[in-house]
């Protein structure tokens, strides 16, 4: 029924698009620093905790959103200062510690913060009655789904434009690329990598609010099991490539969000996520760069 | 006349190990200088040293300025580029990518600038798209030189320009570099195993053993010295 595949698809590729934007995060930092944070979700987590408060008490959700992206750019920013470049100066595997350190602290933390105990209600960013969709081919495509694909499309064309246009971007690119060169050409390297990391938990935050207008709440464990698939996406889209980033999130999503619609009884919501896994076990085999990654040019 | 760029008792090393053992080093306004020095003898830790990505202790003035404890960075901005060992070019971007990342310390359009050395190497213009890995070493050697001017320095650190290369592309490296040095008036400070060609375009030259300077002057006077000629040039 081509019905049911359109409605796979619109659900896929919002779940998609949330995946996209936390492994544009993940990509972002892997390229600046070389790491895995594995603590991604987490400070995400936190972000939309902190838009949910300020929504609840003071400002519009949308106002509440940019502070909360502003937000989470601080703390990327903080983070790579105070915790990954001390540490990262003594070894690779003791940063990947120290994220996981992050990832358990700041889940413990929201609870602490504001003294909850089960989920809160997230006013959502967009439309929301049960008749806020557009029928295509007989599928729904709910305006909150339209909109967090909308979102997502944003903030990657942001960054597109940000590291290919700009002075910053050439800089980040530039540190990426050769990072024993870049001091050489002027650049303060430690400034670019504390950018890197706000922009990649800024892209995080905003991921965090999309998943919390979809699921209508906040709560500590929200980002957990999404983590994991923008993990995989990132590694699908082949870790350096913030085009791979965003085209391998959306497949995943339409994956998992067809594997589950086509076999309820063998995958069904709790399976899809392993479907993803599966997927880039397969990727990896045949082609270990991922679907878009750089195969590093270079002749001596 | 006071020199462009005035090393006193330079010491530099890497953790415990002390390398550059304390020496005294000048490069003039619009001079090409070589210091010349066997494997180990402290080439590319005094190269290092004076663009400030080591630790160093003694006194670096340059245009009057003290560079001693300024960080890489402030040291580019205050007019000395490196071109260093092994080239260091930024592998996956495009070459002309790569001279922008070297315009970085300037604030007004790299355009003019980017065209000028075009010119100068047109090979790199042939390639301006292509990314830098995928240059034979040649050529990313000039780029690599290239990317260094492209912050219009008043001195170039040259860090043994001539490693891994064939000797035809060697010789027009080093002609290219003497052009740069007498049409431009860039004063250059070059280390180098590859004596017989860094001192045809040299003015002054130090001799680098273990971490010391051991014979310095006039590069042709030097050239005239039978001991020296022997020990390095091999002749």
């Amino acid at each position: 029924m081509i019905s049911d595949f359109l409605q796979y698809l619109f659900d896929g590729l919002s779940a998609g698009a949330i995946y996209s934007l936390l492994a544009l995060g993940l990509v972002i930092v892997y390229r600046g620093t070389g790491h895995l944070n594995f603590a991604q979700g987490e400070m995400a987590m936190l972000s939309a905790f902190l838009a949910w408060w300020l929504s609840d008490n003071w400002l519009p959700i949308w106002v509440a959103v940019f502070i909360c992206a502003a937000f989470g750019f601080a703390l990327g920013a903080v983070v790579e200062r105070v915790i990954i470049r001390p540490i990262g100066q003594r070894s690779i595997f003791a940063v990947g510690v120290a994220a996981i350190g992050l990832l358990l602290g700041i889940n413990a933390l929201a609870p602490f913060i504001w003294k909850v105990t089960h989920p809160e209600g997230f006013e959502s960013l967009f439309p929301k009655k049960p008749t806020d969709f557009v029928t295509i081919g007989g599928a729904h495509w709910r305006y909150e789904n339209i909109g967090v694909l909308v979102v997502m499309l944003i903030v990657a064309g942001l960054l597109y434009l940000l590291f290919q246009k700009t002075k910053l971007g050439l800089a980040m690119r530039a540190v990426a690329s050769n990072p024993e060169s870049a001091p050489l050409a002027g650049i303060k390297t430690g400034q670019v990598l504390m950018m890197s990391w706000g922009l990649a938990a800024a892209a995080g935050a905003i991921g965090g609010c999309m998943v919390a207008t979809l699921r209508g709440n906040v709560e500590p464990s929200m980002m957990l099991a999404i983590f994991f698939s923008a993990t995989a996406a990132a590694m699908l889209g082949g870790f350096d490539s913030l085009l791979g980033a965003v085209v391998a999130g959306l497949l995943l999503g339409v994956i998992e969000s067809m594997g589950a619609g086509y076999q309820p009884d063998v995958i069904g919501p709790e399976l899809k996520g392993s479907l993803s896994l599966i997927i880039i076990l397969i990727v990896l085999l045949f082609r270990p760069s991922g679907l878009f990654g750089s195969k590093r040019v270079e002749r001596v | 006349m006071t020199p462009l760029l005035e090393v006193r008792d330079l010491k530099a090393g890497y953790g415990p190990i002390e390398v550059l053992h304390g020496f005294d080093l000048a490069v003039n306004e619009g001079e090409v200088v070589v210091v010349l020095g066997a494997n180990g003898a402290g080439k590319t830790t005094t190269i290092r040293a004076i663009s400030g990505t080591i630790a160093r202790r003694g006194d670096v003035t340059f245009a009057g300025q003290k560079i001693s404890h300024a960080s890489p960075d402030a040291i580019v901005r205050a007019g000395i580029a490196q071109v260093p060992q092994g080239r260091g070019t930024f592998v996956d971007l495009t070459v002309e990518d790569n001279l922008r990342v070297g315009a970085y310390v300037r604030d007004d359009d790299p355009q003019p600038d980017i065209d000028r050395w075009f010119e100068v190497f047109p090979r790199l213009e042939e390639r301006s798209s292509q990314k830098a890995g995928s240059l034979s070493g040649g050529e990313q050697q000039m780029l690599a030189i290239a990317r260094a001017l492209m912050s219009r320095p008043r001195l170039v650190l040259c860090d043994e320009p001539s490693l891994g290369l064939a000797p035809i592309i060697v010789q027009e490296l080093f002609r290219t570099l003497s052009r740069l040095n007498q049409e431009e008036g860039t004063s250059i400070l070059l280390v180098e195993q590859n004596a017989n060609l860094a001192m045809e375009i040299a003015h002054r030259a130090y001799l680098l053993e273990t971490g010391t300077i051991v014979a310095s002057g006039d590069a042709k006077e030097m050239l005239d010295n039978d001991a020296i000629r022997k020990a390095y040039l091999g002749y």
